[in-house]
């Protein structure tokens, strides 16, 4: 091996910040397309956003000032809250003990098992809205099968309601919430766990004093991200919550397509990126994006 | 390829800092056309540094590079026309044997024709011609290294730097191609410069070699020169075994001097500046420039102890002999009809010249 | 793992949960073969009429054809873009290149309702609502992060030697792109290919806001329909739409097993 390699490395590490040499011209140059597309086309509108939140109607915070006293705001910020902790707390339960299962499964399984996650996640929000809709709705099959089986009499009310977005929302967040958990359970030694029950633990204290702690920052990850994903969701709240529950996503969109209340809605779009921003940096030690979208599958 | 082609190659006070860390210290040095330079030292020496300050791939915070008297500081890698051994090779994994060693010409432009005779000569030279469409993952330890090396010379490189070229294979391997790369540089008449933290390789190989310790250069020289005159004790630790002995000059004659040791009174030979009596002076003493003296023999340096401890090493014996005033001494006793047989406790007296053991000076005085 | 199993209750919720995730996509497979013209499985035959009828309209073939140029289209900047950028950052170190790095994972923090809303106004000015171009370059730049994460991955496992290497031989930036670093990770930059496709292929939001009438995407479509009348030619497309992702992604994982070869 390279007796001199870390000092050759941190050589090269220091050589690439502190003096930028003209060969590097080049390699910069590499970043130009996508910074420019990005700048240009991305964040660009994006501050326009947070600029129209405290300029239109008037210039000012007025805007902002609604957040105290506009029930209506209030309302809705209360139900995205409500539901996003909701849907956290059900995928991260769901998805820590799948992610338990698959990390403790034979390779084989385990295949399998990330299979059944991975090619849920891909598939098309708006095709999995819609089969929930099937599935759930007055005259759907969860509750003509129900009563073919004489279980209930009368449908029960299933979808266009809160229940029918956690529905949806979990359903699309348990992948989300397995592949950092998964992540951070892949590092536990699996010979901890079976010297734990060798010295004499039962599977609940092997699971509670081992395999719990160590799995903790995964946990953490995968809340986080649950979290801050689920609060500008849009697409299953609308059709799921059939325009009886509003989230912030879709009143956001009210405002500016229907009631044309630019300020207002730039106002909540505002807070929702200062919110994700800065939750994702009081947790930016546990969290990794990359890791999340590049290595599970 | 012919001899007239090596270059000369010279550092000038070339230094590399990283924030506070000095990795290279004003090291200054000429390499000669059609010479072969090693750059020697343990890990953090800086040698590496160095080599990739040559290659252009870290650029010097203080210094500069000269190729044939032209500075050549400034100019990118792919511009400086030298070709190099990486550690572990760096062949190109997609490309076969043949593709590797064409890449320098491909990047150059040449024709197609001319681009495959001059690869079949270099593959010619180290003997991998029948390798020439195998991928580098099919080839053993010493072919990677030989690709690399015509991958290297193939485009008539100024110069060859060679990254510890033959660290990844084991040991035996690693001798033979070091009579190969030996071979080679005498053939192709470049100038090579090479990085090794194994002085036997270091020995073996090079027409000079440069000894490194903490970014600085402390001294360069011919092999032999390196072995029989270090400058310090880190020269003559690093390269070979050596036992230091430490007294006070007492007097001081054209052809040598006197030094006392306790009780121990010690001739010297010494040979330029004379240390002025009074000062203390320390003395390298090699474990093979020592012999065992039977009753009825004597010698310019005879010293009394008994063996503390001995190991067979098949060619010999490695003895630390216990003295009184000179602490333990080493000594190498060939085992075929060694006087004694070794065991612990046995008393004997050691013999050496006056011109068996070389003054040296502490590395912090050397500074 | 090493001689430690789940235990029965973890092991049954674990089955219902994957039971959960997979039921509502298999569920539409015997819906969209349904003989009814409305939505419900099958009662006395399997009838491929919802497909025949998806096929032969107008309105859904160009609908998807819309949505293929776009996903095509967009995609290729996304993984021109992104490769270079990811290359970039590769070789520049983490530290410079920290902040570019972070700008580039914005479109995967960011609700799209946001960018849609801010995108709205910004194509307003930029003459680009309901348009072609629109909708690809918006597409294209949110398509990026995909494309930087899949090649950063397959470049961390690119040794740097080889690139000192080429250009210690002469070889000028462009050409150790084409020849050394390109095709070492083309795996990775055709997985990002693939998810940028998926993304623009399925993306929803941004075309609610800035495309109408010109630009009708496969989704948009979808959304119609899923809003004003629910007929089994839904479930037809959905399921469509279903096998289109799992063969990307069954060429995606033929690609890494490849790559990890």
């Amino acid at each position: 091996m390279p007796r001199d390699a870390p000092a050759l490395s941190a050589a090269g590490a220091a050589a690439r910040t502190r003096h930028i040499l003209p060969r590097d011209a080049g390699w910069y140059g590499l970043l130009l397309p996508a910074f420019l597309l990005m700048t240009v086309l991305y964040v660009a509108p994006i501050l326009q956003v947070l600029a129209i939140s405290v300029t239109e109607p008037v210039p000012g915070f007025g805007n902002y000032e609604r957040l105290f006293t506009n029930a209506g705001v209030q309302r809705v910020i209360g139900t995205t809250l409500r539901i996003c902790l909701i849907t956290t707390a059900v995928a991260l339960l769901l998805g820590y003990v799948l992610s338990y299962v698959i990390t403790l499964a034979t390779p084989r399984a385990q295949r399998w098992w990330l299979l059944a996650v991975l090619v849920p996640l891909w598939i098309s929000v708006l095709v999995r809205a819609f089969a929930w809709v099937t599935l759930l709705r007055r005259q759907g099959l969860v509750n003509e099968g129900l009563q073919a089986v004489g279980l209930i009499e009368e449908p029960l009310r299933l979808v266009w309601n809160e229940f029918g977005i956690v529905i949806g929302m979990v359903h699309y967040m348990v992948p989300y919430a397995v592949l950092p958990m998964l992540a951070a359970m892949r590092e536990i030694d699996p010979r901890l766990l079976a010297a734990a029950r060798g010295l004499g633990a039962s599977r609940f204290a092997v699971f509670s004093r081992v395999f719990l702690p160590l799995s903790a920052p995964g946990l953490v990850a995968a809340g986080v991200l649950v979290f801050i994903f689920s609060l500008g969701f849009y697409i299953t709240p609308a059709i799921l919550g059939g325009g009886k529950t509003l989230m912030a996503a879709e009143w956001i969109k009210l405002q500016i397509l229907d009631l044309v209340r630019w300020g207002m809605g730039a106002m909540l779009a505002t807070v929702l990126v200062v919110t994700i921003l800065v939750t994702l940096a009081i947790f930016s030690r546990v969290v990794d994006l990359r890791r999340v979208f590049g290595g599970g599958h | 390829m012919s001899a007239a082609a090596g270059h000369a190659l010279e550092l000038r006070g070339l230094s590399k800092r990283y924030g506070g860390f000095t990795a290279v210290d004003a090291v200054s040095l000429r390499v000669e056309r059609g010479q072969f330079l090693t750059l020697l030292g343990p890990s953090g020496s800086g040698k590496t540094t160095i080599l990739m300050a040559i290659a252009g791939f870290v650029a010097p915070s203080e210094g500069a590079v000269l190729l044939d008297r032209r500075d050549i500081t400034a100019l990118p890698p792919e511009r400086r026309d030298f070709g190099m051994v990486f550690q572990g090779y760096a062949l190109f994994p997609h490309m076969t044997v043949a593709e590797n060693v064409a890449f320098p010409l491909r990047v150059r432009g040449m024709p197609r024709a001319e681009r495959d005779a001059k690869v079949r000569a270099a593959l010619d030279l180290v003997q991998l011609s029948r390798f020439a469409d195998r991928r580098p993952s099919q080839l053993s330890g010493g072919q990677q290294q030989r690709v690399a090396l015509a991958r290297a010379l193939v485009f008539d490189p100024a110069l060859l730097l060679l990254d510890e070229p033959l660290s990844a294979l084991d040991k035996k391997l690693r001798a033979e191609l070091q009579e190969e790369l030996k071979a080679l540089h005498r053939r192709v008449g470049r100038t090579f410069v090479n990085v090794t933290h194994d002085q036997e390789e270091a020995l073996s190989l090079s027409d000079r070699v440069a000894i490194l310790n903490y970014g600085r250069l402390v001294q360069i020289g011919a092999p032999e020169v390196l072995y029989e005159q270090p400058r310090t004790r880190f020269v003559a630790d690093f390269l070979g075994k050596s036992n230091f002995l430490h007294g006070t000059v007492r007097e001081v004659r054209p052809d040598g001097m006197a030094l006392q040791a306790g009780a121990t009174r010690l001739v010297q030979a010494v040979e330029g500046a004379h240390p002025a009596p009074g000062t203390p002076a320390l003395l390298s003493l090699r474990p093979e420039k020592i012999v065992l003296l039977a009753e009825d023999e004597g010698a310019e340096n005879e010293v009394d102890g008994t063996i503390a401890a001995w190991a067979y090493l098949g060619a010999g014996y490695s003895l630390a002999v216990r003295t009184r005033d000179l602490g333990e001494i080493r000594v190498a006793l060939p085992a075929w009809r060694a006087p004694i047989t070794p065991r612990e406790g046995l008393p004997v007296r050691l013999g050496w010249a006056a011109d068996a053991a070389v003054p040296v000076l502490e590395d912090a005085d050397a500074a | 793992m090493g001689g430690y199993a789940s235990g029965p209750f973890a092991r049954t919720v674990a089955w219902a949960t994957v039971i959960y995730l997979v039921l509502p996509i298999s569920i539409v497979i015997p819906v969209s073969l349904t003989d009814r013209r409305y939505l419900s499985l099958p009662e006395e035959g399997l009838s491929f009429q919802h497909y025949a009828n998806l096929l032969t309209s107008e309105a859904w073939l160009g609908a998807i054809w819309q949505s293929l140029w776009i996903a095509i289209a967009s995609t290729l900047i996304a993984v021109a873009a992104g490769t270079l950028c990811a290359i970039g950052c590769w070789r520049l170190g983490r530290r410079s290149t920290e902040l570019v790095r972070a700008m580039m994972l914005l479109p995967l923090i960011i609700p799209s309702i946001v960018y849609a809303v801010g995108l709205y106004r910004w194509f307003g000015m930029l003459d680009l609502l309901d348009r072609f171009m629109g909708v690809t370059l918006a597409h294209g730049v949110t398509g990026i992060p995909y494309v930087v994460i899949t090649v950063s991955t397959a470049l961390a496992a690119f040794d740097p030697r080889l690139e000192q290497a080429a250009r210690g031989m002469g070889a000028s930036l462009l050409q150790t792109l084409r020849w050394v670093i390109l095709p070492r990770i083309m795996p990775g930059i055709a997985s990002g290919a693939i998810f940028a496709f998926i993304h623009s292929w399925d993306e929803l939001v941004l075309v609610l806001f800035i495309a109408s009438r010109q630009v009708f995407t496969l989704p948009r479509k979808i959304w119609d329909g899923v809003n004003e009348n629910l007929d089994p030619s839904m479930a037809a497309v959905a399921v469509l739409l279903i096998l289109l992702t799992i063969l990307l992604l069954m060429l995606d994982g033929a690609l890494r097993a490849r790559r990890d070869r």
